[in-house]
């Protein structure tokens, strides 16, 4: 307790020293909390299920077609559920959009349609009300609904139970009400969970029974198995359901099992990885700072360790008492940390957009707390442990002396100091160049020819009702009249329809082969990435028609079918030759496909993701393949609040019960799409500005420290006649040399980790030698910077002043 | 030793006041004073009288406040910083009362090191290095460290750091203060071999055993000079 009180008594007695010492603690810790607290989040915590190390998906895979995550058919999702034994549940589930009427405006949410036993088998109850029961998932229409939907659609109505509502212009009844949902799992904004999951709509009997793939298959491994285990016994299963469905067209995709966890974040854990690599480096480079100054305070206080050694202090109480105060300044330190961490972890979700799973709210884990907590006794103790040590071992004869001689430390002391400062330096070059890296990667990326224009396009989602609309022919129906109606709006220059928007990261892929020759079975067959477009689509998006013709009118449902080509589609499957006339076989149809002639090409288009060019691409006229979910897009001069209600105006004309989700211009899909890489950029620049703040701040405080120490020195060389200049380039000189140490150790450092990195670029080299280059410029540039500022206090130290005190 | 040829140095009126919180110090008062080529000048006085500021003004670390100073002719009084580190450089050798080698440094880089601002090539610097250690008879400790030698030891060292750029003038401050009464005298007896060796001595001293080798002695009271006196 003693110990403690006087720590707190000497911090108090030196507020500079204890403020720097925590607020360069207190960015490292911090730093490290937040990113902490995002894993914990993200990784740590887990699924809010019962038991969720037990919970799997189970995805397909063909590695000789390079298909992976393949969802599940209904055959395929029956057959493992009769047949598997290793698991004690299995279910599936697939993402859907309800438009409701009758509440108001008719509005459109998010949701699915899941198996009777899904909820059960995640161990989520409903907070009121029932689970689906086996024989809802072919009969009657009901409906769970989430909280939110409840406390917002129904204010918080008990009696909501029993209550109809009219779902895709189906009476409905609620059944049940659910917690709100992790949107790690189940998506942002879910809130509707339907019944009959066998019964997609837009897909006939005959389709669904030959594998058009589309469920997700989540299954709960039974007690004892581990997911090793169990997808050691997948092959069988698969084997037998290969032999009983030889027509299907999955039957070729082998299965394969994911743990629950893993599938919300695999994605994720290259970036975090970086991230927590930089923030331990900020928090190494910080403590190593404080260490400094902590070695600089003790050694100044020889005289009263020299005294408390003389009344019988053991050296191990010196120490301990040291470690006192370091680890006191680390836990004041580790507080003020926290708080910078809730306000970071804070601001993370708006930088993230849609991008990371994360859910709104910022909440003080315990686990957190005691991470920090951990974090801030082990840095203290780390930090204290040398300086005390070193600070312990005074000449107790030399120390009692009336004003000691001088601080300056020993020789040993001297390299330890240039160490911390080499060590800062080689970590703050790791970061920088990474930083660097990834900013520039980032810009390569930003400035990537998409293949469309995306300025002044505005774009909104519209589901079609299997009720209004069950079949393809009034689908086409109503494109085609609400591309009538858009055509003759104020301001309109063009418009379309399409099943998804480029970069949105909505997709659909069919099976698809030449159709000449000997093509190869269905279930064989390369899945494509395939999208319905209307007439207009290519000439709205900027898109160039390279060959041949664009979709019309004509191109209806009975005509005969038609596809146009990406490029690089035409390239690949008709080399050397011209595609145009040729046919192509798509979809699972007669258990062959159904050919379609090839009637243009247009330019090529990176739909998927900005940072890789689709193999192949196709368009097929709405008409002829269309689904219950399109999106408009219209290019315009107008404002998109003014576009939203010139679609909306267009749309009432044709079905005012008809809610359009998801409004956004093409030019924010494109932003968000590269919302993780923006992230993590961010950030890592963030971490890095913060290393090199930090470590140009320690290299000041060792040149100005030794400056400090060789006042003296300074002046008797004055006194010899040395010049300005001759005192300048000797504390730059001696202030540089543990830099350049620091420069080589930290570009080798960079050569080392740059694999971590290679993943996350784009076009560019982790062993760039010009961002290297312009990495350890900059770090020499601060460095010299933080040695000029004491060497030109140096060079002005009074030469009299300075022999007087020496 | 008035020898009646130029003086090296000549202080006109030299005045210097320090102004601390508003407060003027005169530490010098209207100082006459002229060294010539070859004289040994030991300045004494109680302490404060003003003596280290003399020999600030003097080995040009400091400014009169007013009045004028000569160095081979040339006023000093007013150059720049860098003139005046030049100047110190050529023609200026300073001994110092706490020795004030570099801890750092050999004996042979502590005495090379004022040559080192001067310019010089290697080879003329060793050979005036070397020169200047046999003078003190150094030369055999040229690589050892100032920690492993005894004071006196020490301060030969400094005495011919101060040597070795061949000076105009050797400017001693107290330079036996920190040394025991043997090493004291042996110092004091190499400045004698100095001085007799043609060399311009000037030293600042309160002990009046150790003035009295020098030739000629000036004594300051207040910041003033109150006797010029030259031995028998």
């Amino acid at each position: 307790m003693n110990d403690l009180r006087f720590a707190l008594r000497q911090l108090r007695k030196s507020p500079g020293f204890t403020f720097l010492a925590v607020l360069t603690l207190a960015v490292g810790i911090g730093m490290n909390t937040a990113i902490f607290s995002l894993i914990q989040d993200l990784f740590l915590r887990g699924l809010p299920f019962s038991e969720p190390e037990r919970v799997v998906r189970i995805y397909g895979e063909s590695k000789e077609r390079d298909l992976k995550q393949m969802p599940s058919s209904v055959p395929k999702f029956w057959h493992y559920r009769d047949g598997q034994t290793v698991f004690s549940s299995i279910a599936a589930d697939w993402g859907n959009g309800f438009i409701i009427t009758g509440l108001g405006d008719p509005i459109q949410l998010l949701g699915g349609n899941v198996t009777a036993n899904y909820f059960e088998l995640l161990g989520i109850h409903p907070i009121l009300g029932r689970n689906f029961l086996p024989e809802e998932e072919s009969k009657g229409d009901v409906v769970m609904v989430t909280e939110s939907f409840w406390r917002k659609r129904f204010n918080s109505d008990p009696m909501i139970l029993g209550r109809s509502i009219t779902l895709n212009g189906v009476p409905t009844t609620i059944i049940g009400v659910l917690p709100n949902l992790p949107i790690s799992w189940f998506g942002r904004d879910s809130e509707i969970f339907a019944n009959k999951p066998f019964e997609p709509p837009s897909l006939t009997k005959e389709r669904l029974m030959r594998g058009v793939s589309f469920m997700r298959v989540t299954a709960r491994l039974k007690p004892g198995i581990s997911s090793l285990q169990a997808q050691a016994a997948m092959p069988a299963l698969f084997q037998s359901y290969k032999e009983q469905h030889p027509e299907t067209a999955d039957n070729t995709w082998s299965p394969y099992l994911v743990s629950a966890a893993e599938d919300v974040t695999g994605d994720l854990r290259p970036a975090f990885v970086t991230l927590l690599a930089a923030v331990s480096a900020v928090l190494l480079i910080a403590c190593s700072n404080v260490a400094n100054l902590l070695l600089v305070r003790f050694t100044g206080r020889k005289r009263e360790i020299a005294l408390r050694m003389a009344l019988g202090a053991e050296r191990r109480g010196i120490v301990r008492l040291f470690v006192f105060e370091s680890t006191l300044v680390s836990v004041i330190a580790g507080v003020i940390g926290l708080c910078l961490a809730l306000w970071t972890v804070s601001v993370v979700p708006k930088l993230a957009g849609q991008n990371i799973p994360l859910e709104g709210e910022v909440k003080l884990q315990l686990p957190v707390l005691i991470f920090t907590l951990g974090l801030s006794l082990i840095t203290g103790l780390l930090m204290g442990l040398y300086p005390a040590w070193q600070s312990s071992r005074a000449d107790l004869v030399d120390g009692l002396k009336e004003g000691g001689r001088g601080t300056s430390g020993s020789r040993g002391q001297h390299r330890f100091r240039r160490g911390l400062v080499a060590g800062q330096v080689g970590l703050s070059v790791v970061l920088l160049a990474g930083a660097a890296m990834l900013v520039s990667s980032f810009v390569r990326l930003s400035r990537q020819e998409a293949g469309f224009r995306s300025e002044r396009v505005w774009t909104g989602g519209i589901g079609l009702p299997p009720a209004g609309y069950p079949d393809p022919a009034s689908r086409a129906r109503f494109a085609e009249r609400l591309q009538t109606e858009l055509r003759t709006a104020p301001g309109v220059e063009a418009s379309a329809i399409a099943d998804a928007v480029p970069l949105s990261g909505n997709s659909s892929r069919a099976p698809y082969a030449r159709a000449d020759g000997n093509p190869v079975p269905v279930n064989e067959r390369q899945l494509g990435l395939t999208r319905s477009v209307s007439p207009g689509y290519f000439r709205a998006l900027g898109i160039p028609l390279l060959a041949g013709r664009d979709f019309t009118e004509q191109d209806k449902l009975d005509s005969p079918l038609v596809v146009i080509l990406s490029n690089s589609t035409a390239k690949k499957l008709f080399p050397n030759e011209n595609p145009i006339g040729r046919q192509i076989l798509f979809g699972t149809e007669n258990g062959n496909g159904l050919p379609a002639e090839v009637i243009g090409v247009v330019g090529d288009v990176r739909s998927q993701q900005l940072a890789k060019a689709n193999d192949v691409e196709f368009y097929r006229p709405w008409p002829q393949r269309s689904f219950s979910f399109c999106n408009v897009l219209v290019r315009s001069a107008t404002k998109p609040e003014a576009t939203l209600g010139i679609v909306r105006l267009a749309l009432n004309k044709i079905d005012n019960g008809l809610p359009i989700l998801q409004p956004n211009t093409l030019d924010a899909i494109v932003t968000q799409s590269l919302g993780q890489e923006r992230l993590t950029m961010t950030l890592l620049g963030v971490f890095a500005g913060i290393a090199l703040l930090l470590a140009v701040v320690g290299i000041y405080g060792a040149v100005a420290y030794t400056v400090e120490q060789r006042t003296g020195e300074i002046g008797v060389r004055m006194a010899l006649g040395a010049q300005t200049q001759d005192v300048l380039r000797l504390v730059v000189r001696q202030g540089m040399n543990p830099v350049i140490l620091g420069l080589i150790i930290g570009l080798a450092g960079t050569f080392a980790v740059g694999r971590l990195l290679t993943a996350q670029l784009y076009q560019i080299s982790p062993y760039n030698p010009l961002l290297l280059g312009a990495t350890a410029i900059v770090l020499v540039l601060a460095a010299l910077l933080a040695c000029l500022i004491p060497a030109r206090r140096a060079a002005h130290v009074d030469p009299i002043q300075a022999l007087r005190t020496e | 030793m008035n020898n009646g040829s130029d003086p090296l140095i000549r202080l006109n009126s030299v005045t210097k006041v320090f102004l601390t919180d508003e407060v003027e110090t005169h530490a010098l008062s209207g100082i006459h004073l002229d060294i010539r080529p070859g004289e040994y000048v030991s300045i004494a006085g109680p302490s404060g009288c003003g003596k280290t500021t003399l020999l600030s003004i003097l080995g040009l670390l400091d400014t009169p406040s007013d009045g004028s100073y000569s160095l081979k002719g040339h006023e000093v009084a007013n150059l720049s910083f860098a003139d005046r580190a030049r100047i110190r450089n050529r023609e200026i050798g300073f001994i110092f009362q706490s020795f004030n080698l570099i801890g750092d440094l050999s004996v042979f880089e502590n005495v090379e090191l004022p040559l080192t601002y001067r310019g010089m090539g290697a080879s003329e610097r060793k050979s005036f290095v070397t020169g200047a250690l046999e003078r003190v008879g150094m030369a055999h400790r040229a690589k050892h460290l100032p920690s492993q030698l005894s004071g006196g030891q020490q301060q030969r060292v400094a005495v011919a750091r101060a040597l070795a750029g061949r000076p105009a003038i050797l400017l001693a401050d107290e330079p036996t203060g920190n040394l025991d009464s043997r090493n004291g005298e042996a110092v004091m007896q190499l400045l004698k071999e100095l001085h007799q060796n043609g060399a311009t001595i000037c030293m600042v001293t309160h002990d009046e055993r150790f003035a009295q080798h020098a030739d000629r002695t000036v004594h300051l009271f207040d910041g003033r000079v109150v006797e010029d006196r030259i031995a028998a």
